[in-house]
């Protein structure tokens, strides 16, 4: 696998220049002439029916130009699926928690649009809220949406069958609860629209988001257009992590206040809105029944988890599932039942995260710890013997072929000096482990696939067009990279044009970690395709078949004769003499089950590839503070094939910092009834360079996946995924108490270590 | 509330420039001048987001006022290369791979450019103390202490600085 020229390189990224001089735009950086401020009013109320709306006063304010409220709108509602649209992009009827969409201003400043936002006056008539699960369920109040009886918005049920008789052949059986609160995003970048309508009556936006084709295609439902004049522009996106793969309402609110006014007009989120009205994690209170045979192996497990889904569906479906499936990837476990339920609250909108369902996972892993204890055999041999292999299916029937889940545990083990310090370490020192597994992309029916088209340009050079979004994970990176392997070319001679759906055709988007796997690939392919053009044409000048060929450094060589050689430059200056464009496409879609339905079917092939990760965190608890200080985090994971390990090392130390030192110790939202008290960056603890482990070992495990590109699947998920599990165990290890509740706060720490000595 | 001409030295340049006496630095950065290098994250000085150089001290441009800056010198991001030719510092960040999403990068880069300025060559827990107020949520800090902690000189146990070296020379 050697013989590449530039995949697999550690090479800087092609982004990075821009960005250290100052000069990659962000949408909060455009301007356009004639450019309008817009403002969004919110509610002020959990739960309340909307009674009056007077824009009256608003309007009449000089510099205000417009205001919109429900129903300027063509009455369309959002939602992921058919069966979620649940969402008005402006509340008409009720309003259902502090924060959701009620009206929006443009005005010609900031200051006129803040004044303009007091004087729309809302009538409100309160309604009982609730602001927990079980609360929720229970409740005989007004429901959130009255046609989901107990607020129950999404019921998965998985069910392999002989879940109950495998319990009955158990040698020993556990129930443990653990629970977790919402966590949020803070992406760096808070979110901003900049919406304008052109001399076409096309829309013309930029936005963060973690897939332009699913921004477009809501935004013509919503406006009742055609596609192509949904224009969702290119633009440098400042994070991601799940949190802006949806279309937010302001998007077309933005939209709205563009068309309204026929000028440009820019919303930038506070950081307040950012964190209440994007998306945020889900609150989960997990259920783990785990039922082994006399040496650890799992003959059957019983899963239930409620969780906090907020007022609207949003993913619904897919959140409820993916820390289910993120388990069952990585473990096998005999038979199995998961009922997850996802219930609506009267609090902000929950999402897709980056660590969805640490407590779910953390959970699953130190129910796992405390098997192995009672059984007496340590936690690296509970997991090697219940650890996925290559081969064998998923508990819902999804086909694993490369799978290196050991490797991952036992180079991480070996780094690590697991063995060695397990059991041995002085007290309050403690090490934990935790594996984890994601999927490298869902089924999404026809935008599953991905297309890409290449062009060569008289001088040589390409141009590449892909739907491809780079929420700052290094995804443009990763297009040039390929491209320029497979064209022969060098990086900087490749012209990405990307993420703008004017131009590139439907691609999957960056949130269900497919954006090599089948991106990627998408190029991969146009790429070979365009090449195959240039060997035709250089194989008649070279006198040679096109098959013993090679291209590289912007030469095209014959391959046992490299001194016989033609510029690439030449051959398609030739090609074009001969009345021949060189130009391809190619395009990628994963054999999926399409049949499989997230609530309806579960059952089926989920994806092509699934990457495995193993962290291990060695921790040091201080008994007086409760304060957990990190002395070494190993994060190693399956990624397939590393297209660029300097990338893949970056994915890695940030998962251990979000899944992890945040994920597991600091991160967590507080509440007063349906109000998020700690909103903001000073409240909402991150972790920063100083509270960061000193050392991360990074280990990159690869399985070559015979589907991906180079072998490629996904990279870093595993790990964010696995880092809390590691976390928990550790802390869990150092005290000598198994953590239930999580993140682990000092004050939780303290008070189990107090429990412990009474 | 009138607006009022003050002069500010940029990048080694004088700016004149009408502001609200409450208009903050960054505001006028951005806004003004289109400096939109300097960004704002947070709004209330706790992510770094915004940091800019006030007489090579790193200062937050979101909890300064523009009319405090008359008088001094200021640096932004956009002054650290020399046209084309990027810093030490920025080609280290670059070569590190410590820019992801790039938002925080920027002020990240004002951070530790201000202490390369009185100790060229800290160590990694120096570096950690000095960007302790620049907050990244994607790289996880490692990869951006070692640019900065290498800007000044390429170091054997650093597989990127060895990248870099062989392909400087």
């Amino acid at each position: 696998m050697s013989d590449y020229a530039i995949i697999g390189k550690r090479m800087p990224r092609v982004d990075s220049r821009a960005k250290v001089m100052g000069k990659a735009k962000f949408t909060a950086d455009l301007k356009l002439p004639g450019m309008l401020v817009g403002k969004i009013k919110r509610s002020p109320y959990a739960h309340a029916r909307i009674l009056n709306i007077d824009t009256s006063k608003a309007e009449a304010l000089p510099g205000v130009k417009s205001v919109v409220t429900g129903k300027d709108t063509e009455g369309v509602k959002w939602g992921v699926f058919a069966y979620t649209r649940d969402q008005e992009f402006i509340q008409t009827q009720k309003v259902r928690y502090i924060g959701d969409e009620v009206a929006g201003v443009a005005a010609v400043d900031e200051e006129t649009a803040l004044k303009a936002l007091d004087l729309i006056e809302v009538t409100y008539e309160e309604l009982p809220a609730v602001f927990d699960s079980m609360e929720a369920m229970a409740s005989e109040t007004e429901l959130i949406h009255g046609d989901f009886p107990n607020n129950i918005n999404v019921h998965v049920n998985i069910d392999t069958g002989n879940v109950d008789e495998n319990f009955k052949k158990a040698h020993y059986i556990r129930e443990d609860t653990f629970v977790a609160p919402e966590e949020s995003y803070f992406q760096a970048e808070p979110y901003a629209i900049v919406a304008r309508f052109d001399h076409e009556d096309c829309l013309e936006i930029w936005c963060p988001n973690g897939g332009p084709h699913m921004k477009s295609k809501p935004l013509s439902n919503a406006f009742k257009i055609p596609l192509h004049k949904v224009k969702v522009r290119k633009i440098a996106i400042g994070g991601a992590f799940g949190g802006r793969s949806e279309i937010c309402p302001v998007d077309y609110i933005c939209a709205l206040l563009a068309k309204k006014t026929k000028k440009p007009v820019r919303i930038q989120f506070t950081r307040e809105e950012n964190t209440i009205a994007t998306r945020q994690g889900h609150a989960m209170i997990t259920t783990h029944k785990t039922g082994v045979d006399k040496d650890g192996r799992v003959l059957a497990r019983e899963t239930t988890c409620y969780m906090d889904g907020g007022a609207y569906s949003s993913t619904g479906p897919i959140a409820t599932s993916v820390p289910f499936l993120s388990m069952e990837q990585a473990y096998r476990m005999g038979s199995v039942r998961y009922n997850g339920y996802r219930i609506y609250t009267n609090k902000p909108i929950r999402g897709m995260i980056r660590t969805h369902g640490r407590g779910f996972a953390a959970g699953l892993d130190t129910q796992l710890d405390m098997i192995a204890e009672h059984i007496g055999i340590d936690p690296v041999e509970i997991r090697l013997r219940n650890s996925r292999q290559p081969g064998e299916y998923t508990s819902t029937k999804s086909y694993v072929d490369s799978c290196a889940m050991d490797e991952t545990i036992h180079k991480a083990v070996e780094k690590s000096r697991f063995k060695e310090k397990w059991g041995k370490l002085p007290p309050l020192h403690g090490i934990g482990i935790g594996t984890n597994s994601v999927q490298t992309g869902f089924p999404m029916g026809i935008r599953g696939g991905s297309q890409s088209f290449i062009k060569f340009n008289e001088d040589g050079e390409a141009t590449v067009m892909s739907g491809v979004v780079d929420n700052g994970q290094g995804n443009d990176n990763m297009l040039v990279q390929i491209a320029a392997e497979e064209l022969g070319l060098l990086p900087e001679d490749i012209h990405l044009v990307s993420a703008d759906t004017e131009t590139t055709s439907s691609d999957p988007g960056s949130y269900s970690q497919v954006s090599t796997f089948v991106g990627g690939h998408a190029v991969k392919i146009a790429a070979q395709n365009c090449r195959a053009k240039l060997f035709k044409v250089a194989s008649k000048v070279l006198k040679v078949s096109p098959d013993k060929l090679v291209a590289q450094n912007r030469l095209i060589f014959v391959r046992d004769d490299p001194e016989k050689s033609i510029p690439i430059k030449k051959v398609v200056r030739i090609s074009l003499l001969n009345f021949n464009s060189v130009n391809a496409e190619g395009g990628y879609w994963p054999k999926v089950d399409m049949k499989r339905e997230w609530v309806k079917n579960p059952y089926g092939q989920m994806c092509e590839a699934f990457s495995f990760g193993t962290t291990i965190v060695e921790v040091k608890v201080d008994p007086n503070t409760g304060q957990v200080e990190v002395l070494e985090a190993t994060a190693a994971q399956d990624v397939g094939y590393a297209l660029n390990p300097l990338v893949l090392e970056g994915q890695f130390e940030g998962s251990i910092a979000m899944g992890g030192q945040g994920g597991m110790l600091t991160e967590y939202h507080e509440w007063n009834g349906g109000r998020c008290i700690n909103p903001t960056m000073l409240d909402y603890k991150l972790p920063l360079a100083c509270d960061m482990p000193p050392k991360i070992n990074n280990i990159i495990v690869e399985s070559v996946d015979p589907k991906g590109p180079y072998g490629a699947k996904e990279a870093g998920m595993s790990i964010a995924m696995s880092a809390a599990q590691a976390y928990s165990a550790a802390v869990s290890n150092a005290i000598g108490v198994y953590m239930d509740s999580f993140p682990l706060t000092p004050d939780k720490i303290l008070a189990a270590i107090k429990s412990k000595e009474s | 509330m009138e607006k009022i001409l003050i002069t500010l030295n940029i990048n080694d340049k004088p700016c004149e420039v009408m502001v609200y006496p409450n208009d903050t630095l960054l505001e006028v950065l951005r806004d003004e001048l289109d400096l939109t290098g300097s960004k704002e994250s947070c709004g209330e000085g706790v992510c770094g987001s915004c940091t800019i150089h006030m007489d090579d001290k790193p200062v937050r441009s979101c909890l300064t006022l523009a009319m405090e800056a008359t008088g001094t010198k200021i640096k932004t991001v956009e002054g650290l290369a020399k046209g084309d030719e990027l810093s030490s510092l920025q080609q280290s960040f670059v070569d590190h791979g410590a820019v992801q999403c790039g938002f925080c990068t920027p002020g990240m880069l004002m951070s530790a450019d201000a202490l390369l300025k009185i100790n060229s060559k800290p160590d990694e827990k120096t570096v950690r103390k000095a960007i302790a107020g620049n907050i990244c949520r994607c790289t996880g800090y490692t990869k951006i202490v070692k640019a900065v902690a290498h800007a000044g000189n390429s170091q054997d146990h650093c597989p990127d600085c060895i990248t870099f070296s062989k392909a400087k020379e």
